[in-house]
């Protein structure tokens, strides 16, 4: 009776995939008035210029506009934005704060009216024959809190009628908010280990705390599977070179697991590799600055090229996934090679009959949370749903699955902010808390070391009744040993 | 007055259209340059054409995109939009003029169907001027150019309508029908050089996210050696 009741659920919540929006979430919206006021993004900077920012944004600003492609995005939206708002309705903050600076076009028309005001004839005319006040300082602070608010995760985009990228504008304020170094402190701190530290990774971890990382999961693995699966280094000429997001060593054990696992089930355990000069797949770049993007992306294809590898597989990071695909044949040059996420890969290896899973391995209710990186093009939305699928009893989708989805609300790099905690768990976490708990998951997937971290702390801090796990946590405990 | 008109009419309507025309043709130019540049130096031009254009046609025919998000809105904005094209192209009046003007004719629509397609153009105009004074998300980011753009484009609406029905005129019809012209002409003059300009820069809008996001391979460098200098760091 209750697995029928559970069936009929199932059915309705695959046939509402599309057409359900957060109207029918069942949890009302919280009103305005709950959310503590001083709630701000407030982030701290690392050597933050004192005066005359605005001098400073402006000579950013027009060095960026100078020597990059941003000039013909800036023009074709400071020409038709048509203003309507209706992003404002998509945007998981704009929903809890009515917060103007939260409403996606705001925040992008905030940008294009310096643009027009400073580097067009028609503003500069206009400012001459009106007078204005021009930019000031208090402009740059509104900038400030505005972009870093912004989880960057394009919902708004797929609901603009002309399609205006607003997360990209996000970026580039960002990033001339960068080149003044006014940037969150985690992220500039972590950049630069990564391009200028010893480790070279994010984290800061040595290579002989990866070897120990690694020696241990093999253990591990050995114990769980009773199969000798290993995590091969510096092997030359494999086909992929694995790069996780590198905090996966210390905090997603289970997912790297699940990863060497499928390799090693797939008939790819020697095909792959880990390089010790850098094993990090995570990208600060794509929140704050072309330049560091840029850096890091060359640094993965060195990597690759030191090994002589054919591809490069992401592991499940969603920023990481999307900076390699996206952005390796923008700045890797010569080096550049493909791209593919580890749940494509499981995914194939699953349809070519590969992969072996035990049906009905998991019993409990499985629900799967999209991360924006990689679901909003559309590129990966059906993989993961059909891996799980093909091995849990129970799935079911939550509300607004697919492209569609939203945010964990530690996206644009805000969940890697620890002083941003507060904000993202009562501002930015609370549309995806709803939806969570309008699921009734027992377990909820969710392959993005971001999504992770911040799903993990949105149970705990709404005390809800489930299981945050990496697609590849469930497919360790799926797999059938030959 | 009868000169007014014949002037407004023909060289003053001609002008206003070939300043449109140009205007626009100028804005697709500037545009398509641009992502030229982007196109060339894309080394993964991996586009997704048929994705676009999928999206593209669901905003033209929004069926299952208006309930979806404000859907009052956003019907008020659609049916706008349909008398905003289909009144001044085919209306039967109208339709005279452009065999005049340009020498192409097509089959016009009847005064019924017209009538009301022109106040369905002005009450959803005033619905969505109506939003904008009071729904707060939309005032917060609307301007001087938002409010007075949406009440210029309702005055060739508004008047063409009183001229059509003498029953309702309050002044003289040749003067109404001069106010019907010229705002027109406004409008048409206007759209290069306002928001408007989406008419044309809507398709370009919907490709910006997969050109602007390739960025020049070289511009990073270049940007960041041009304001720290040589030795630059993370």
């Amino acid at each position: 009776m209750e697995q029928q009741a559970i069936k009929d659920q199932t059915i309705k919540n695959e046939a509402n995939r599309e057409i359900e929006s957060p109207q029918v979430l069942p949890a009302p919206a919280p009103k305005p008035a709950q959310i503590k006021k001083e709630l701000r993004a407030y982030y701290h900077i690392k050597d933050e210029p004192k005066s005359d920012r605005v001098a400073m944004f402006l000579t950013s600003f027009a060095a960026v506009l100078k020597y990059t492609g941003y000039k013909g995005l800036l023009d074709a939206y400071a020409r038709s934005s048509a203003k309507c708002a209706r992003c404002a309705n998509a945007c998981h903050l704009y929903q809890v704060t009515k917060d103007d600076r939260d409403i996606p076009c705001y925040r992008t028309n905030m940008l294009l009216d310096i643009y027009k005001r400073y580097f067009t004839y028609g503003g500069k005319l206009k400012a001459t024959i009106l007078g204005d006040r021009g930019l000031t300082e208090d402009d740059i602070d509104d900038l400030k809190e505005s972009l870093y608010r912004c989880t960057a995760c394009r919902r708004c985009t797929l609901e603009c009628p002309l399609g205006i990228d607003h997360a990209l504008m996000t970026h580039l304020g960002r990033y001339i908010l960068g080149e003044m170094r006014i940037v969150p402190k985690a992220l500039r701190v972590s950049v630069i280990e990564q391009l200028e530290g010893q480790t070279r990774n994010t984290s800061a971890i040595p290579k002989p705390a990866l070897i120990d990382t690694i020696e241990f999961l093999e253990g591990e693995l050995k114990d769980n599977t009773g199969q000798d699966i290993k995590f091969p280094l510096d092997v030359e000429g494999a086909e992929y070179l694995f790069v996780p997001a590198v905090s996966d060593f210390m905090m997603e054990a289970d997912t790297l697991m699940g990863n060497a696992a499928v390799m090693h089930a797939a008939g790819y355990a020697k095909k792959w590799t880990i390089g010790t000069k850098n094993y990090d797949g995570i990208n600060y770049g794509l929140f704050y600055s072309d330049w560091a993007l840029d850096h890091i992306i060359r640094q993965l294809v060195a990597e690759a090229e030191r090994l002589k590898v054919k591809k490069i597989m992401v592991g499940e990071c969603g920023h990481a996934s999307r900076t390699a695909k996206q952005f390796v044949p923008v700045f890797g040059g010569a080096l550049a090679r493909p791209v593919v996420n580890c749940m494509e890969f499981a995914y194939e290896m699953l349809k070519a009959g590969k992969l072996k899973l035990k049906k009905d391995a998991i019993e409990e209710k499985v629900t799967y949370h999209d991360p924006c990186n990689i679901a909003r093009s559309g590129w990966i939305v059906d993989q993961p749903r059909y891996i799980l699928k093909s091995f849990c009893k129970n799935y079911i989708e939550m509300s607004d699955g697919g492209r569609r989805n939203y945010c964990c609300g530690g996206g644009g790099g805000t969940v890697s902010i620890d002083e941003m905690h507060d904000f993202r768990m009562e501002v930015g976490g609370r549309v995806k808390a709803e939806q969570l708990k309008a699921t009734g998951a027992q377990i909820v997937v969710a392959p993005c070391a971001n999504c992770k971290k911040q799903i993990r702390e949105l149970i705990d801090h709404y005390k809800l009744d489930m299981e945050l796990v990496g697609l590849h946590d469930l497919l360790l405990k799926a797999i059938v040993w030959d | 007055m009868d000169h007014w008109l014949a002037f407004a009419r023909g060289p003053l309507f001609i002008a206003a259209f070939t300043l449109m025309v140009l205007g626009l043709g100028r804005l697709v130019v500037l545009e398509l340059f641009e992502m030229a540049k982007s196109w060339l130096r894309m080394k993964d031009r991996k586009i997704p054409w048929s994705q676009n254009l999928k999206t593209l046609a669901e905003w033209l025919a929004p069926v299952r995109l208006i309930p979806r998000i404000r859907p009052l809105m956003s019907m008020a904005s659609f049916l706008f939009h349909v008398g905003l094209i289909i009144v001044p192209i085919f209306l039967a009046e109208h339709v005279l003029l452009w065999k005049a003007g340009v020498g192409l004719g097509w089959p016009g629509l009847g005064s019924v169907v017209a009538d009301y397609l022109t106040l369905m153009t002005i009450m959803t105009g005033m619905i969505l001027l109506g939003i904008r004074i009071f729904h707060r998300a939309t005032r917060a980011i609307s301007g001087f150019s938002d409010y007075a753009l949406l009440i210029i484009l309702l005055l060739p609406f508004i008047s063409g309508y009183l001229a059509m029905h003498p029953q309702f005129l309050f002044t003289r019809m040749q003067t109404m029908l001069l106010i019907h012209i010229l705002s027109g002409e406004l409008v048409l003059v206007l759209i290069p050089f306002t928001k408007m300009a989406h008419v044309v820069l809507f398709p370009f809008d919907r490709l910006s996210s997969d050109f602007f996001w390739r960025f020049p391979a070289d511009g990073p460098d270049r940007v960041a050696e041009a304001l720290h200098g040589e030795e630059v760091k993370a």
